[in-house]
């Protein structure tokens, strides 16, 4: 995109790097290079080796053997600071920011201005931030809190911090893990301005959309190898997805539309929370994925944790198979066979250091597979390998420790816990977050496979193709409001934003003039 | 999130067999310490290594051990329980009002004094499940409540069981015929049985470990953690009440002012034997162990004459050493 | 890393060893030779009072060529732990054990056990209630309180309103040193009044509480006895933190904070006990003992009454302990 020059200048130069963890090679013979002025993609399932290549190069781990070149010269990082000091900032998926400290505290944490040798300069502190976010552009006060900004602001941050230190090289793993589309844009926009002209930016996502748009090179590595280098502008996203799964994907199915036949076996009505919500008001049939899109904070999730329990509700009812049922906490949910699978698994779905089949049968241990108070194992055993069976959960044994599994399978674990529970309606708030494209594919599929057999699934979701692909009708929220429900064949990308970026009217929305009610 | 941090080196770590070799390693290895250092006193000293002098370790392992069977629940559960010490005083305590002074028969003050231990749990239970108060400060406040009940009850004077024969008999007597073993050392030996089966076995030891491992995940799998809670806490409760039965049996007098910092020593032997304080993992068999590394460094010490102001040290030094070496264990198998 | 951490571990763990290794040599504490073994096991052992007896115990030991080992629970309410020290060292088959009971009836199996294997017992600091111990060296508690109410009256002049800080109310020594004082008070100072007797436990924190509300509630109170150094010590505190000036404190037993308020005129003396001297005749009647001499059934250690004017004498400061 800039001078010609630039572009051929390799800046930083992978070569041939080994690195072997106990029992495992997590990379062989790796090869990278990254152009001055360039974005470079990198993209590879879990597990394909991009976390370990980023932490050797930010030096958390060293390399086996193999060879590391920025502007021409070797080097080896030996630490974050070092690598930081070399040139090389890396922006992670995780946060690295002190909720508590201000905006200007965290970009210049360990290295504040001081006045004399104690006391810490706060003015200059401000005026130097302020000065930085000025010439990036960004619309952020020195002195905010971080922990009250939104993710979006605090990812902007992040990037103002990574930039204080001028690197040559930006690594940023995930940017957009957390942003909406709008942030999105903007984050590529700074990207664009303020950083390459003088950097390489090396940009890990799993979003192929994103990489079309603001790469110009995407590098694919499978199982810890270099595979294969592609010009964005020429490549298909199918080709991508291709190199690194190894094999080819269908992303073009399309879901049926609605179906008008089967019963209704979930009703809302007029649900309202304190928080958020307002008169939320849809249902579910048999059989049906119903997606819910929105933007952040629309209250898409808040409907799934409202619906189970898990919030509580101000007023509104909830019919289950035509009688209105009472949903206080997770525990009555379940009761009723109402599954919710979080969005954060670890945090919610998971016992982590316990095993799959101690997770499988956590849900229904009681109903199904005990006696007199006591666990009988081999039953639970049963149940488990069969999921693991049907579900395709890659797993070495029912033993292994559920932190150990990939996001896919993990997932996978989750859903089988709730059809170990009997239960027919799945509420799936981002079934496919930090999974590997290819783990997608095989969710999608379970999803289709579980409404075939008559589940009736819930999927909230922040990633538009995926509720387009997936979703029978498409609930649309904006803050806190259903805006419109859209049959399969009118939802695209353009009315479902429409939608969800509809300021809700004031007064209460006739339901059946915005297509909630679909007939009884 | 998971995109990055599940990656290859964690892929191939403990396989099913692997797994369960690295269970059983553990509690191995923690027995295989309690071996040496009773092996190190028997050649120390001629006068460890004698069934008197092991009956002895037994029985002084007893009440510090049922206290800390009862508190592993509480601790693999993600828990603590501060009160286990002064709550046993309670128990001693009311053990002497049912028997000396209301006169009940044995077969009904006994196990009320157990129930009571119950009970005490269910108000930590409840403090803590349903009042939500974090479990240092609730059992904290419980700790203190059962310190000044016991001595309100006792009107702050030892309660002498002398009106109730047969009482001693519980700890002290020798149920086996011929031979000197005492009962109490029997009762720990069976209450850690059942506890440890019902941890590994039963629905209330697999929610406990549920709850400890992840409390919000096992909540929206639809188990009503609240309930579990008060019910992991009130039955950690029958151990602070059968400890309590234990300690003033064996004392002959149920003393109203002894227990505060029991339950730090059955902390430490929870913890010894390899259970995690911040829930999720633990064992039975572990908290015996520990609890017997406890009573041999103590009695051994003491019968190498050495200074008490060292054994203190020394005690200090294998408690880091035990919990450190169980951490390398850990991050290296 | 890891390297490091199995480097840390192998230290720690060689460290242990040696700690073991240097204990052991130098195990049997408190005097060497061949001569006769008495392990005595104390009510307590990080107290002073406790550590004066023991050098006692330990010069005295040293001087007839005796080993002894001294141990005691951390706190005075652990009667279990007492028990538990109790049985080790009976394991150890001392010729003579010296033993100061936190709770007598608890530990008659253990006397008779002693008893069965022919190892006198000698009680020491207060009586055991068993027919096991051949004698008890004890201070008389009751006398030396009263010595304490005379002192107090004296200072007064024989009326006003005095107050007791009394450390407990179960043991023995609590209920002596109370009953000894308001025995005295009541058959000799007809113008004083008693105030109700209130228990701190030994704490100074509680003890210096408790001062400062008997303060508030009697204006007119002009003296205040404290049982034990613990009490002794929060007295003072109550005393000063109340800022009430003309409240004459006596005390019981020594320790630094309480020698220096006599020295600096806050406190007007205490009765002190002879630790040392108890540890003395503990391991002399010990040794009588084994050499099969009778005994008198009690033995009394020394007291004695010190103030200003005393305080550095070197008869009452070898009883005196920091």
């Amino acid at each position: 995109m800039t001078g010609v020059t630039t572009m051929t200048e390799p800046l930083l130069e992978v070569e041939g790097v080994d690195k072997s963890f106990p029992g495992v090679r997590a990379l062989h013979d790796m090869r990278l290079e990254l152009r001055a002025g360039e974005v470079l993609a990198l993209v590879g399932e879990n597990g394909a080796g991009k976390s370990t290549l980023m932490k050797l190069l930010s030096g958390i781990h060293t390399a086996d053997t193999g060879m590391f070149r920025l502007g021409g010269e070797s080097f080896e990082a030996t630490s974050p600071r070092h690598a930081q000091e070399l040139g090389i900032s890396i922006i992670h998926q995780e946060f690295n920011l002190v909720p508590h400290l201000t905006v200007a505290q965290n970009v210049f944490i360990g290295r504040e201005p001081r006045r004399g040798r104690l006391l810490l300069d706060e003015r200059r502190l401000n005026a130097d931030t302020t000065r930085l976010l000025e010439r990036l552009g960004l619309p952020l006060d020195p002195r905010a809190v971080v922990g009250e900004l939104t993710v979006a602001n605090q990812q902007m941050v992040e990037i103002a911090k990574a930039l204080s230190y001028e690197p040559r090289v930006l690594i940023m793993d995930e940017p957009t893990a957390a942003l909406n589309d709008a942030e999105v844009a903007t984050l590529h926009e700074l990207i664009r301005r303020f950083v390459l002209p003088h950097t390489g930016v090396i940009y890990i996502s799993h979003r192929m959309e994103e990489i079309k748009r603001i790469a110009d090179r995407v590098t694919v590595i499978r199982d810890g190898e270099y595979i294969d280098t592609l010009d964005v502008a020429s490549a298909t996203t199918a080709e991508i997805i291709a190199l690194m799964v190894g094999r080819a994907i269908d992303t073009g199915a399309r879901p049926q539309g609605v179906r008008a036949d089967r019963d209704v076996v979930l009703g809302i009505d007029g649900l309202n929370t304190k928080a958020l919500l307002k008169n939320v008001t849809f249902d579910l049939r048999e059989g049906e994925i119903l997606g819910f899109a929105g933007l952040m904070g629309a209250g898409r999730t808040e409907v799934g944790r409202a619906l189970v329990g898990a919030d509580r509700i101000d007023s509104g009812t909830i019919t289950l198979h035509g009688k209105p049922v009472r949903i206080g906490n997770p525990a009555d949910a379940a009761r009723h066979g109402i599954g919710y699978l979080s969005e954060d698994r670890k945090r919610f779905g998971l016992l982590l250091d316990q095993d799959v089949r101690a997770n499988i049968a956590l849900g229904a241990l009681r109903d199904q597979f005990t006696r007199g108070g006591f666990v009988r194992d081999r039953d639970a055993r049963a149940t488990a390998q069969s999921y693991v069976g049907t579900l395709r959960i890659k797993t070495p044994s029912l033993e292994q420790t559920a932190k150990h599994l990939s996001g896919g399978n993990q997932q996978k674990v989750v859903i089988a816990k709730w059809l170990a529970k009997n239960c027919d309606v799945l509420v799936f708030d981002e079934p496919t977050r930090g999974i590997d494209v290819g783990a997608k594919e095989e969710i999608y599929q379970l999803l289709n496979e579980l409404a075939a057999q008559g589940k009736s699934i819930i999927m909230i979701s922040s990633e538009l193709p995926e509720i387009l692909r997936m979703s029978h009708r498409v609930v649309v929220m904006s803050e806190g409001r259903v805006t419109r429900v859209l049959d399969a064949d009118e939802a695209n990308q353009e009315t479902i934003m429409h939608y969800a970026t509809l300021r809700p009217d004031e007064n209460p929305d006739d339901a059946a003039e915005l297509g909630i009610r679909t007939g009884s | 999130m998971a995109a990055v941090k599940t990656q290859a080196p964690e892929r191939a770590q403990g396989g099913g067999i692997a797994g369960a070799l690295k269970g059983s390693l553990q509690q191995l290895l923690a027995f295989a310490s309690l071996i040496v250092i009773a092996a190190f006193f028997s050649f120390a000293s001629p006068y460890f290594f004698s069934y008197g002098n092991f009956t002895a370790i037994l029985f002084s392992t007893v009440v510090i051990g049922t206290l800390a069977i009862g508190t592993t629940f509480v601790i693999i559960a993600g828990g603590i329980d501060l009160s286990i010490g002064t709550g046993m005083a309670l128990c001693a305590v009311m053990s002497g009002v049912f028997l000396v002074k209301l006169g009940l028969p044995l077969w009904l003050g006994v196990p009320a004094a157990v129930l009571f231990g119950g009970l005490i749990g269910l108000v930590n239970g409840i403090n803590v499940a349903l009042l939500k108060i974090p479990p240092f400060i609730a059992t904290l406040a419980m700790m203190l409540v059962a310190e000044g009940l016991a001595l309100v009850l006792s009107d702050s004077t030892p309660i002498y069981f002398t009106e109730a024969p047969g009482y001693t008999e519980i700890s002290t007597g020798n149920l086996i015929p011929g031979v000197n073993f005492p009962n109490a050392v029997l009762v720990l030996l069976v209450v850690a049985l059942i506890a440890g089966v019902l941890l590994r076995k039963s629905v209330l030891g697999r929610y406990t470990y549920s709850i400890g491992s992840n409390e919000e995940a096992t909540a929206l799998s639809g188990i009503d953690v609240r309930r579990w809670k008060i019910a992991i806490y009130a039955f950690a409760g029958l151990f602070i009440g059968l400890a309590g039965v234990l300690i003033s049996a064996r004392l002959g007098s149920a003393q109203p002012a002894t227990g505060m910092g029991y339950e730090l020593q059955a902390i430490a032997a929870v913890v010894i034997g390899g259970t995690s304080l911040s829930g999720g993992k633990g064992s039975i068999v572990g908290t015996l162990i520990g609890a017997l590394i406890i009573s041999v460094l103590n009695n051994g010490l003491q019968i190498m004459s050495i200074p008490q102001e060292w054994q203190n040290v020394i005690l200090g030094c294998v408690i880091l050493v035990a919990v450190y070496t169980d951490r390398i264990r850990k991050k290296e198998l | 890393m890891k390297k490091l951490r199995k480097i840390v571990a192998a230290l720690a763990g060689g460290a242990l060893a040696l700690t073991l290794a240097a204990c052991g040599s130098d195990g049997g504490s408190g005097g060497g030779g061949d001569g006769p073994f008495i392990a005595i096991v104390s009510k307590g052992f990080q107290h002073q009072f406790w550590q004066a007896v023991k050098q006692g115990a330990e010069e005295e030991a040293a001087a007839r060529g005796a080993r002894v080992t001294f141990v005691g629970p951390a706190t005075e309410q652990e009667v279990e732990e007492q028990m538990n020290m109790l049985t080790n060292e009976l394991a150890k088959s001392p010729q003579a054990v010296g033993f100061a009971a936190l709770d007598s009836r608890a530990a008659a199996p253990l006397l008779q056990q002693a008893q069965s294997q022919n190892i006198p017992v000698i009680a020491f600091d207060s009586g055991v209630e068993s027919e096991v111990p051949v004698t008890t060296v004890a201070t008389d508690n009751k006398a030396a309180a009263a010595e304490a109410a005379k002192h107090l009256s004296e200072q007064l002049g024989g009326k006003g309103k005095v107050a007791l800080v009394v450390h407990d109310q179960t043991s023995r020594s609590g209920i002596d040193r109370r009953d000894g004082f308001l025995e005295w008070m009541k058959e000799n100072a007809p113008g004083i009044t008693v105030l109700q007797p209130q228990y701190g436990g030994g704490d100074q924190l509680e003890s210096a509480n408790i001062t400062k509300s008997i303060i508030s509630a009697n204006p007119d109170l002009k003296g205040i006895y404290a049982s034990n150094e613990g009490s002794a010590i929060g007295v003072i505190k109550g005393v000063q933190e109340s800022g009430r000036q003309g409240v004459t404190v006596v005390g019981f037993d020594s320790g630094k904070a309480q020698i220096d308020a006599i020295k600096s005129g806050v406190m007007a003396g205490a009765v002190t006990q002879d630790p040392i001297d108890m540890g003395r005749k503990l391991v002399d009647s010990a040794i009588k003992a084994i050499d099969g001499e009778q005994l008198p059934k009690t033995i009394d250690t020394n007291f004695y009454w010190y103030d200003k004017s005393n305080v550095d004498d070197p008869k009452i400061k070898a009883t005196l302990y920091e």
